[in-house]
């Protein structure tokens, strides 16, 4: 062994060293957190980091996300022939070709190559469009976060092209194959005949390269680039379960004094690990409603917030743990509120939980949720909101609906037609669980009269529960009232258990997520439709048959709780084509990555009064497609939309529920 | 600082209100009980004015009111008044101002007070009447509709606005002092959670009439409901309907004047 190699082995060891400790320090900032549990279905789990990690799914579903996929794979390739050089110069004669043999060798070479030129071109682009193009993704208020992107990309261009030198060199001598290395006998040529001293000039760049490696691995956990550790155990961790259910709390200690999330320990540990895993890529804050109507609230730069917060906690909490031994000990020390320094309530309030964050990110980070438990602290134990929705909670807990409307009169919608109420039929096919929306507004009211007229002409044997209904908690849930949620719920789940039926069917999407995902939490389950699933059924059976109406164009707009959470995209897209006379263009955002109406997480029912409006976004998009009418399957979706034509003055567009459409379509 | 605060349970705003058989009041089932919504800008303000005194300040809500009353007074205590008497008993069925006054009264009497804080009016029976009898039974002043209320730093007299026709009318009280409150005064906070956790453990002292005693139902006064009525009906509505808007006019004043008779 030369000295050097014993300097490079000693100083290696050194750096390995560091970074475990760091690598400690990092996991033990998790425990900080409170317990989650995420174990359970290894093969899936596996299958994730299959497609998500090895194969890039998310990251490619967007066209910068290949410079990505080639910095990814470039760097495992490069990591492998650094891993070859730096164990080759403490242990002369180690290589790949010695231990593999040369066609082993010549692969790894050749990807290398290949690769690691891919990714100086990557840069480029990167770089282009970070200081040039600035996407809307890329927009960050932290100047230190582009100082960084910047400085890792250097850092990154930096170790290319020290690489190819080094090949290059190495190809001069004689130690690497230039039939595997394209790239690099082109800089071999560049060297040739410059009367370089080839040991001196591969030594001083090998030198150089390592170093910045050692750095590199040192850095990374201090930086945005921490993701290159967090994101593989997040996607391998992430939620498999249904994306629209939120956490279940539990109220049983009445002696507690805090109810949801104040600060960062309050957080799970896998919360926690979603802020290692956050690549910066904004591709959350470009699909963000809130964000792309001025609001405050950024996703992206929520998360890098927070990261930053708890690398500045956790040192003080780290010791606060230390000092006391055990688990517990931090409980001591008090943690710095993440509201208002980190985050300010208008971000907290300015959510949809429309979930197109959660959609878009690839390394799939669950923001929804942080946000919901930081609105349950302000809710529940400050009393802390927007003042509209003080009155939105008494409506609820006095008349079971956010209308200030006595709960009496829930039914009165169905007055004059055939609608049979469960607690006099007690046994039926179809509970049809009408909601807040369909039982008080008046436009809901008229889809849910279209809906029960379906159902008649097909005879279906259903029932609603009538003034028994109450709000099925989940306004008040993504508002951060978990307490009258549950209350809601619990009340809800007495009533339904008293009948027997087949199936809830329903004409909300929010209902439909929460019956179908959230009740089961607490103990029901049922099978659950949404309408457009349900009518689609009837027309498949033969039950109904849509029939025609004067030639329309229209779009379709997804509810984010019916298409983004649960996949329902075809079937009210099939009914409408069913339908002759209509015909449907899509939007540019449609389906998965569909827009929200502005509705959801209760600002139904606050005020909008930063940035633009939502729903008046959504429908100017609408209307550069020149359609008469906007199609949708959501009571709610449907007043924002008609609110904002009002709004725009637009008065050559309608907006139709599809049930209203077919019933027309069939009388 | 003892700080009373009154609190009357009345149908819920948006309840359907239907007049019961015998025509002496309403018919419960289907409707929701509330506490009176001026009665919680009493309850704020009394919270709020012991979060300013402090020390060993104390805030209790006086209810009277039939057995499910406990509900609102939960309410309260969520909100955070400290404790409650509720003065329940079967003789005090549909009781008139002047009883229930007297009855407060005494119960109010018993606790001891420096500042008493109610509702402008019940918005049921909206008589405005039981503030300023109590305030003739205790012989203390009292201040009507408050918007504003302060009380002098050495805690001597309480400075008020009260909204009178067309503007506010600045008086100073000395204490004790009763005062009924208008809205705007504050906006009544949302109970915590762990506000709701705790009222469940806070004391509510039940008192029938003997225990306050009383050997039968204060005097009613010298008024008496006879009879509860259902809203009049309001008149038929008839559309005019014709080709030309000035026909329609025209028709619509010969209604008036002939069969309506009002021009
Ligand atoms: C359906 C119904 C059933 C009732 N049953 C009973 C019963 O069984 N037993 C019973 O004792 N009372 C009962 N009450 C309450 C009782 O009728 C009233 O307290 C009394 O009639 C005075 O009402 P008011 O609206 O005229 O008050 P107002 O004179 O308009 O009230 C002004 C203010 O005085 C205070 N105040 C008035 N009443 C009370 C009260 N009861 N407790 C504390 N503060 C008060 C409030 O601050 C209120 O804002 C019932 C009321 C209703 C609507
Ligand atoms: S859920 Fe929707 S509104 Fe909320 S942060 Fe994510 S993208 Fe923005
Ligand atoms: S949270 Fe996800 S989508 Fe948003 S910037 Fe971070 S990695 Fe990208």
């Amino acid at each position: 062994m030369t000295v050097q190699g014993i300097v490079l082995l000693v100083l290696f060891v050194a750096v390995l060293v560091v970074f475990g400790f760091i690598v400690r320090m990092l996991i033990r900032t998790l425990k900080l957190g409170k317990p989650e549990d995420r174990s359970g279905n290894i093969g899936q789990r596996i299958n994730s980091v299959l497609v998500y990690v090895a194969a890039q799914a998310r990251v490619l579903s967007q066209p910068a996300g290949l410079g990505h996929f080639l910095i990814f794979w470039g760097f495992i390739f490069i990591t492998l022939g650094t891993i070859e050089h730096i164990v080759g110069m403490i242990v002369p004669g180690v290589s790949y070709t010695a231990v593999f043999g040369p066609v082993v060798a010549g692969v790894i070479s050749w990807f290398q190559d290949i690769l690691a030129f891919l990714v100086l071109l990557a840069i480029i682009v990167s770089l282009f469009r970070r200081f040039v193009l600035k996407p809307v993704r890329l927009k960050i208020d932290d100047p230190g976060a582009r100082q960084e992107a910047l400085f890792i990309l250097t850092l990154i261009s930096a170790l290319v092209l020290l690489m190819f030198g080094i090949k290059g060199a190495g190809i001069l001598m004689g130690k690497v194959d230039p039939a595997y290395a394209p790239v690099s006998s082109f800089v071999a040529g560049l060297l040739q005949g410059r009367g370089l001293d080839l040991h001196m000039f591969e030594n001083v760049l090998a030198w150089t390269h390592h170093l910045i490696v050692f750095f590199f691995l040192l850095y990374v956990p201090y930086s945005k680039h921490i993701h290159i550790l967090g994101a593989i155990p997040n996607i391998y961790l992430r939620n498999l379960g249904p994306a629209g259910t939120l956490s279940r709390m539990d109220f049983e200690d009445e002696s507690a004094e805090k109810f949801g999330n104040s600060e960062i320990r309050d957080f799970t540990w896998k919360q926690l690990l979603d802020l290692y895993a956050c690549t910066e890529c904004g591709r959350c804050q470009a699909a963000c409603p809130a964000y792309l109507t001025e609001k405050p609230l950024s996703p992206f730069n929520m998360i890098h917030r927070m990261r930053a917060h708890l690398m500045d906690e956790r040192g003080k909490l780290l010791k606060g743990q230390d000092g006391e031994k055990g688990e517990t000990g931090a409980e001591g020390v008090e943690g710095t509120p993440i509201i208002p320094e980190t985050m300010t309530t208008d971000e907290i309030w300015a959510c949809t939980t429309c979930g197109a964050c959660m959609q878009e990110c690839p390394p799939f980070i669950e923001h929804v949720q942080k946000i919901v438990d930081l609105r349950r602290y302000l809710v529940m134990t400050e009393s802390n909101f927007p003042q509209e929705m003080q009155a939105v909670f008494r409506n609820m807990e006095v008349n079971y609906n956010p209308w200030s409307i006595g709960f009496s009169t829930r039914a009165d919608w169905a007055e004059g037609m055939d609608v049979p109420i469960a607690s006099e039929k007690k046994e039926f096919d179809v509970l049809f669980w009408t909601g807040c929306a369909g039982s008080f507004d008046a436009r809901g009211q008229s889809v849910m009269k279209a809906v029960v007229e379906l159902f008649g002409k097909a005879d279906v044997d259903f029932a609603i529960l009538g003034v028994e209904e109450m709000c099925c908690g989940e306004t008040a849930r993504r508002m951060g009232n978990e307490y009258l949620a549950q209350t809601l719920i619990d009340g809800n789940i007495d009533v339904l258990k008293k009948y027997s039926f087949k199936k809830i069917v329903t004409a909300c999407p929010h209902c439909f997520n929460t019956f179908k995902v959230e009740y089961p939490q607490f103990g029901f389950e049922a099978e659950v439709m949404h309408h457009s699933e349900f009518l689609l059924d009837l027309l498949e059976e033969g039950r109904l048959k849509a029939g025609k109406i004067e030639s329309t164009r229209g779009t379709y707009h997804d509810s984010c709780y019916l298409g983004r959470y649960n996949d329902i995209l075809d079937q009210p897209r099939s009914i409408l084509n069913q339908v002759s006379g209509v015909e449907i263009t899509e939007m540019g955002r449609s389906g998965k990555r569909s827009f929200c109406c502005g509705a959801g997480g209760g600002r139904m029912w606050m005020e909008e009064d930063i940035g633009r409006r939502i729903n008046e976004e959504r429908v100017s998009e609408t209307t550069k497609l020149g359609v008469d009418t906007i199609f949708a399957a959501c009571p709610y979706c449907i007043t924002m939309f008609e609110d904002g034509l009002k709004a725009g003055e637009i008065e050559n567009v309608r907006v139709r529920d599809i049930a209203e459409v077919l019933l027309e379509s069939i009388d | 600082m003892k700080i009373i605060v009154l609190l009357k349970r009345v149908p819920d705003t948006e309840a359907k209100i239907l007049i019961n058989q015998d025509g002496n009041g309403i018919r419960e089932d289907g409707v929701k009980f509330i506490i009176n919504t001026y009665d919680e800008y009493g309850i704020e303000e009394g919270l709020r004015l012991k979060e300013k005194v402090g020390g060993d300040s104390k805030v209790t809500a006086v209810c009277a009111g039939p057995e499910e009353s406990t509900e609102v007074i939960r309410t309260a205590l969520a909100m955070g008044v400290d404790d409650a008497v509720h003065i329940c008993d079967p003789a005090l069925a549909k009781p008139s101002p002047f009883t229930i006054a007297e009855v407060l009264a005494k119960a109010i009497s018993e606790e001891g007070f420096d500042i008493i804080f109610c509702g402008k009016q019940g918005i049921d029976d909206d008589m405005a009447q039981t503030q300023s009898i109590l305030a003739e039974k205790l012989d203390i002043p009292q201040v009507n509709n408050a918007t504003v209320f302060e009380l002098a730093d050495d805690l001597s007299k309480a400075v008020l606005n009260r909204r009178i026709e067309g503007g506010d009318e600045k008086v100073e009280a000395s204490l004790p002092v009763i005062i009924s409150c208008e809205k705007g005064l504050n906006d009544p906070r949302y109970a915590s959670l762990p506000g709701i956790m705790k009222a469940k453990k806070k004391e509510i002292r039940v008192k029938n009439l003997a225990d306050l005693g009383f050997n039968e139902a204060p005097s009613s006064g010298r008024s008496r409901v006879l009879k509860w009525l259902p809203m009049p009906k309001g008149g038929e509505c008839k559309m005019v309907e014709a080709e030309e808007t000035v026909d329609a006019v025209k028709e619509l004043a010969r209604l008036l004047r002939e069969e309506a008779k009002v021009v």
